[in-house]
């Protein structure tokens, strides 16, 4: 069983295994960075607010809490990287698939791929940033074939190119649909197909 | 003369059969306003004959732009958005979004609210998957099973109704706790739900389940491999029917889940091959009295306090950060990948819905079979569209 260390599950393994996966990730050529939270899990509201106006008003690292992370570096080299975890270190499954856009004056979407470890029970997050401009990132539904709809959502929704996806239509909106919806730039359409969509 | 089986009708006036006719591929649509397609999803059906060819799955219907809203609305503002994804498991989504939420804000709600929480999502386990049983019945043209699911699930909503007010959409379980305590009497009639209801298990188990219409046309049929399973990303009953031994409640412990006993149930191929719709079936079967012993255990357990966090006022601001929390659904892993800049709006609420991975799989399961089957295939996968689509 493992170890339970906060009430929304267990943390310390999923630290772990980013480390340990940054390294072999590393070793084979793959340029990453690997990000950690620096607040603590479980902590009273104001401790932490403190902590964060603190990090705000010294100009230093930004303070965050949540999953740690190991940023890839080239979003081309993640199909390397998906296959030499799938591969070698044993991620057998892609939970999730998706993007954030952080900001509407971001200049690059983020790309998050959720992997987990059946036999270790450890879960490896790996994300990368694409310009908004000319977003672009290589299929990984040919490793994990769970990618096959989340990068249709992901495309459609962001405007997302997913280069050698199978069957790169939208899946969620309808085929004419203009405009990519969960970027924080989308404008409203006024109708869709003479139908206002006005109040 | 002609050796093929109709050859004794040769001298009937017409009857000149034609032996290596080419057949044309059928397109048929299935949906968007199914029964066997719980929702509004439309699969487009190649047969070949009698035989599937292939399928393609279109979604869409029901999007209600669920994470879009995300954006635009407060933290605990969408917590009723959260209800309406799999509107049969309302309990379980707040509970998701509810975690997932807490883990930004570093808040472990106290005891008294795990163990509600967690009774309120078991018993909207049992709930979802009578529903799913009693409809599992219905899809393959068994009517009398789906009456008395709806006779026990009724009994659950009651349950909840006198607990929070709402039978579908309860946003009982909030960010920082639950919205109110269990009322007097409340766990009492739990238990005697519990006594009620493991009686009436056995009726299913008697009338659908071993019944040998049922298990002809599920047994055998749809068989989803271990590793098909694995890469599709199929989680939840669709995954442990293919054998594989992997529950969130065990294996990525949240609330106190640590703290209970209970099996993971997994399929065995009892009926035919391991992977098939029986067994799937057979998982929520099983499952369902497995709940019952973790409410046991949490009735007999739960301890008297308060059931909401202290800090956790009506305008929240979690600390920024980016966190991906998961819980087991009745449908498999429900997941929230929260994004905060620190504000009261979310930057990213991104949902991972069980039903969208398990579906895509379904339309590969498909090809080779009969047409008949496709309703036997989609059923077993238990798809609630309004989280296909969110």
């Amino acid at each position: 069983m493992s170890q339970r260390d906060t009430a929304w599950g267990p943390m310390e393994v999923q630290r772990v295994a980013a480390s340990e996966a940054a390294q072999a990730l590393q070793a084979v050529g793959i340029e990453l960075k690997l990000c950690v939270p620096n607040l603590p899990w479980v902590a009273p509201e104001g401790e932490a607010k403190d902590l964060v106006r603190r990090a705000k008003e010294e100009d230093a690292e930004p303070v965050w809490r949540g999953d740690a992370y190991l940023l890839l570096s080239e979003p081309g080299q993640v199909t390397q990287a998906l296959q030499h975890c799938r591969d070698e270190l044993g991620y057998s499954q892609l939970y999730d698939l998706t993007a954030c856009d952080p900001a509407a004056d971001e200049t690059q979407l983020k790309l998050i791929y959720g992997l987990r470890n059946l036999k270790s029970k450890a879960r490896l997050i790996l994300q990368s940033r694409v310009d908004k401009a000319a977003a672009s990132v290589p299929s990984v539904a040919s490793i994990y074939q769970a990618a096959d709809w989340h990068e249709r959502e992901a495309g459609e929704m962001y405007g997302i190119t997913f280069v050698g996806h199978p069957d790169p239509r939208n899946i969620l909106l309808p085929d004419d649909w203009v405009g990519f919806p969960l970027r924080k730039d989308y404008e409203y359409p006024d109708e869709y197909n003479g139908v206002s969509c006005k109040e | 003369m002609s050796s093929h089986p109709a050859a004794e009708f040769d001298h009937l006036p017409g009857r000149e059969v034609e032996l290596d006719v080419a057949t044309q591929d059928c397109l048929i649509h299935m949906g968007p306003q199914h029964p066997a397609t719980h929702g509004v999803m439309r699969v487009l059906l190649k047969a070949d004959g009698e035989i599937l060819a292939g399928a393609q799955t279109h979604l869409g219907y029901l999007h209600r732009c669920a994470e879009k809203i995300g954006e635009n609305v407060d933290w605990l503002q969408y917590l009723p958005y959260t209800d309406r994804y799999d509107y049969l498991a309302a309990m379980n989504n707040n509970l998701g979004y509810s975690l997932a939420v807490e883990s930004l804000l570093g808040a472990e709600v106290p005891a008294r609210a795990q163990y509600l929480r967690v009774i309120c999502a078991e018993l909207n386990r049992i709930a979802s998957h009578l529903f799913a049983v009693g409809t599992y019945g219905l899809d393959l043209g068994a009517f009398t099973p789906l009456f008395s699911a709806l006779r026990d699930r009724e009994e659950v909503l009651e349950l909840f109704e006198k607990i929070c007010g709402a039978r579908l959409t309860y946003s009982y379980i909030r960010p920082g706790g639950v919205m109110n305590d269990a009322p007097e009497g409340w766990l009492t009639k739990v238990a005697e739900f519990l006594d009620r209801f493991e009686k009436t298990w056995h009726e299913y188990w008697t009338l659908m389940v071993e019944n040998k219409i049922f298990i002809e046309r599920t047994a055998n049929i749809g068989v989803l491999t271990e590793e098909q399973a694995l890469s599709w990303g199929c989680t939840g009953p669709m995954l442990r029917g293919s054998g594989v031994d992997w529950d969130l409640r065990r294996d990525q412990p949240y609330l106190i889940y640590d703290q209970l006993e209970f099996d993971v149930v997994k399929g065995i191929g009892y009926r035919g091959t391991l992977g098939d719709c029986f067994d799937r079936n057979f998982v929520r079967m099983f499952e369902m009295t497995e709940s019952v012993r973790i409410l046991r255990q949490c009735l007999a357990q739960i301890p008297d306090g308060e059931i909401m966090h202290e800090e956790v006022g009506a305008v929240i601001r979690p600390a920024p950060g980016e966190s991906y929390v998961s819980i087991e659904n009745p449908r498999g892993e429900l997941g929230h990948y929260v994004v905060s800049n620190g504000t009261k709006i979310a930057v990213r609420v991104r949902v991972r819905s069980p039903s969208f991975c398990n579906m895509s799989v379904a339309e590969h399961l498909m090809p080779g079979s009969m047409l008949g089957d496709a309703a036997s295939i989609i059923g077993s996968v238990d798809i609630v569209v309004g989280e296909t689509d969110r």
